[in-house]
């Protein structure tokens, strides 16, 4: 039984800075958890403060119900894979897997049988004699996984331990990583800058800015109802639409948001009540890629007209980089002064869709999973989420 | 003439005057080792005879090896080794606890090599005096404890880069898979940087076999080491060229050998830590 528990941690470092800002965070037993975040955001180093190879400089950290602050790492019973896979050089592969056993001075034919059972697991049983000089990147990974395993450990720390395989390899092991997770029900620890491993892989995300937690979730939910621009931006490629724009009053009850490119959403009726408090005040408005469509499939698409920069033709979809036509307001004063490249947005439309550069097409925006956002503090205008809401 | 023909006969020529250039120092460097080599199998009779080779003979070998400059060699062996070997348990562990801990500071490591910046002629005395008190004096045993102490600050300073040139990572590993941080250092850092640690043990030995000062002024005529022989065959019946060239091959001879060694372990301990 292995929850992990993060009680306020920091990480404060001589200079002042704070590698990580009380964070506070339960893992369950069992849950395959993702931090996710730009390099320096200070995942990585959370996860070793979990492993106890940085010490924790205020809060508390607890495995399985007891304090771990000050237990070294070798008495955490947790494994870590890192990034650079650690093997070492001058062992085999069998002997880079008994190490932690050895340690830990388990019998010798315990050993054998725990190699074998994992090497069978992880397809090594032909490279047991080899020494990590002579094997792939993506064996180096799933030796550095067998050596995690056969220590049975309560949870798993995994340190980008994709990100040096190519496309095809990361792919297949994010699968592996989900079915062994399946087999083993142990917590596991995943820490990634890559979106789509935090979207496929894990039961929870943990989206971390500045060495903060952002927001915890389960995917779909983050993606969904993302706290703020940041999260919005980041859990997607391509990112989500932000496009400064003023919220008013429409005909009738409704609202309706004014973008600074001139052009007019209608905010669907649901949203009204979160939003009416708004009406005048500046906004920034998040449409994700997905929701521009090339004809208007339902009643409530809005038109929207967009003049076409570029579309990349990416197989099975095409991406439209595009400006937003429109008589624009002028009252853009989101972006810093100078700066008057037009906004470009990007749709995800069908692997069909051609225009030529420089026309100008309509687009329909489904606007209910829309987002506004509060330009100052960046976070997210609460509206009722439409998880589980059937549309 | 195309421009490729241009391009290629300035090519050749470039190549051409680098080559000569390279020859002529070449030759400069190797010319006087290969005269004492000549002068080695040469008898001491002909010795500066202008003649290539005016003749054969083994016996400038011979009669210093049956000399004092058999036991002279033996010494100068067990002295740098015996030196190395007492020196370096010491360099890697204090290297190491520069290179990963915050040992001392940036003020502790300076200090370490400003040690060497001292001369040893303002050494040499002192420990003179101590050794004769302690009655190191004129023994092996003194001239290894010293050499260990005169090169265990240069081998620190160069474990240390070794050491941290390995990934930390590998360290981390160890530590969650139940090892101490010293079980670390023995079982995977140590293994990973045995070449570093040749060639550390390498250019210390090589140290060793060549330190003349205190060689001469601690040892007495059983324990003298190569250097001190070889100064001893100026005699006032004049320098016996063709026996110093005999003791100077000779004392060449193990680190020809050494740094064929230390070449291929420098290499290998510099790409080692490239391998992911």
């Amino acid at each position: 039984m292995a929850s992990i528990e993060l009680d306020r941690v920091s990480k404060l470092y001589g200079n002042g800075n704070y590698g990580v800002h009380e964070v506070d965070l339960t893992i369950p037993d069992g849950e395959f958890v993702i931090f996710l975040g730009p390099s320096g955001c200070g995942k990585s180093t959370t996860l070793r403060m979990i492993a106890g190879l940085e010490s924790i400089s205020s809060g508390d950290l607890r495995i399985g119900g007891k304090s771990v602050a000050n237990v070294a790492p070798r008495d955490r019973n947790v494994a870590v894979v890192f990034q650079s896979y650690a093997l070492y050089p001058h062992m085999s592969v069998r002997q880079n897997m008994a190490f932690g056993l050895k340690m830990r001075g388990t019998d010798a034919a315990v050993i054998d049988a725990k190699i074998a059972d994992a090497a069978n697991l992880l397809g090594l049983q032909n490279l047991l004699g080899r020494k990590p000089a002579a094997l792939s990147g993506g064996q180096r990974q799933r030796v550095a996984l067998g050596r995690a395993i056969v220590r049975e450990p309560a949870a798993f720390l995994l340190d980008e331990p994709l990100s040096n395989l190519d496309a095809q390899l990361r792919a297949e092991m994010r699968l592996e990583l989900v079915k062994l997770h399946r087999r083993l029900g142990r917590t596991i620890v995943h820490v990634t800058h890559d979106q789509v491993e935090a979207m496929t892989m894990g039961d929870r995300i943990c989206i971390m800015r500045d060495g903060r937690l952002v927001q915890a979730g389960r995917p779909l939910e983050v993606y969904a109802d993302p706290v703020n621009t940041f999260v919005a931006r980041f859990l997607a490629t391509p990112p989500m639409n932000l496009i400064p724009a003023t919220l008013q009053a429409a005909p009738g009850e409704g609202l309706s948001v004014l973008t600074d490119s001139g052009a007019v959403l209608a905010v669907p009726a649901r949203h009204r009540s979160a939003y009416g408090g708004r009406v005048g005040r500046r906004v920034i408005l998040g449409v994700r890629a997905e929701d521009f469509h090339e004809s208007p499939d339902k009643p409530d698409w809005q038109k929207v007209a967009v003049r076409v920069v570029a579309v990349e033709a990416l197989g099975a979809e095409n991406v439209l980089i595009g400006q937003i036509a429109g008589q624009p307001t002028g009252k853009d004063d989101t972006r810093p002064a100078g700066d008057d490249k037009p906004l470009e947005i990007a749709a995800r439309l069908s692997r069909y869709f051609t225009a030529p550069v420089g026309s100008i097409v309509d687009l329909y925006i489904d606007p209910l999973p829309m987002h506004l956002f509060d330009p100052e503090t960046e976070l997210v205008i609460a509206r009722p989420s439409l998880m589980g809401a059937v549309q | 003439m195309t421009s490729m023909d241009r391009n290629e006969r300035s090519a050749f020529r470039r190549r051409f005057g680098l080559h000569f250039g390279l020859i002529v120092v070449s030759a400069i460097v190797l010319l006087p080792p290969l005269w004492v080599l000549r002068t080695s199998f040469v008898p001491e009779h002909l010795s500066y005879s202008n003649e290539l080779m005016p003749a054969f003979t083994t016996d400038n070998y011979s009669a210093l090896l049956s000399s004092r400059f058999g036991q002279s060699y033996l010494n100068s062996l067990i002295v740098a080794l015996g030196s190395v070997l007492l020196a370096l348990p010491f360099a890697a562990t204090t290297g190491y606890a520069f290179a990963r801990f915050r040992t001392g500071g940036r003020w502790a490591r300076f200090a370490v090599l400003a040690t060497q910046m001292l001369p040893p002629v303002a050494l040499v005395l002192p420990t003179f005096t101590l050794f004769r008190s302690l009655e190191l004096s004129n023994s092996l045993t003194g001239l290894i404890i010293v050499y260990a102490a005169l090169n265990l600050p240069f081998l620190t300073w160069i474990l240390m880069g070794f050491f941290e040139g390995i990934p930390v990572d590998l360290e981390w590993a160890a530590m969650t898979d139940g090892a101490t941080a010293w079980g670390a250092f023995w079982r995977i850092v140590l293994p990973v940087s045995l070449p570093g640690i040749a060639a550390a043990g390498v250019l210390g030995f090589i140290l060793a076999w060549n330190e003349f000062l205190f060689a001469l002024v601690l040892s007495g005529p059983a324990t003298a080491t190569i250097p001190v022989a070889l100064a001893a065959l100026q005699t006032s019946n004049g320098v016996q060229i063709a026996k110093v060239s005999a003791g100077v091959v000779l004392a060449i001879l193990p680190l020809v050998v050494a740094s064929r060694f230390i070449q291929r372990f420098i290499v290998q301990g510099l790409t080692f830590g490239s391998v992911k």
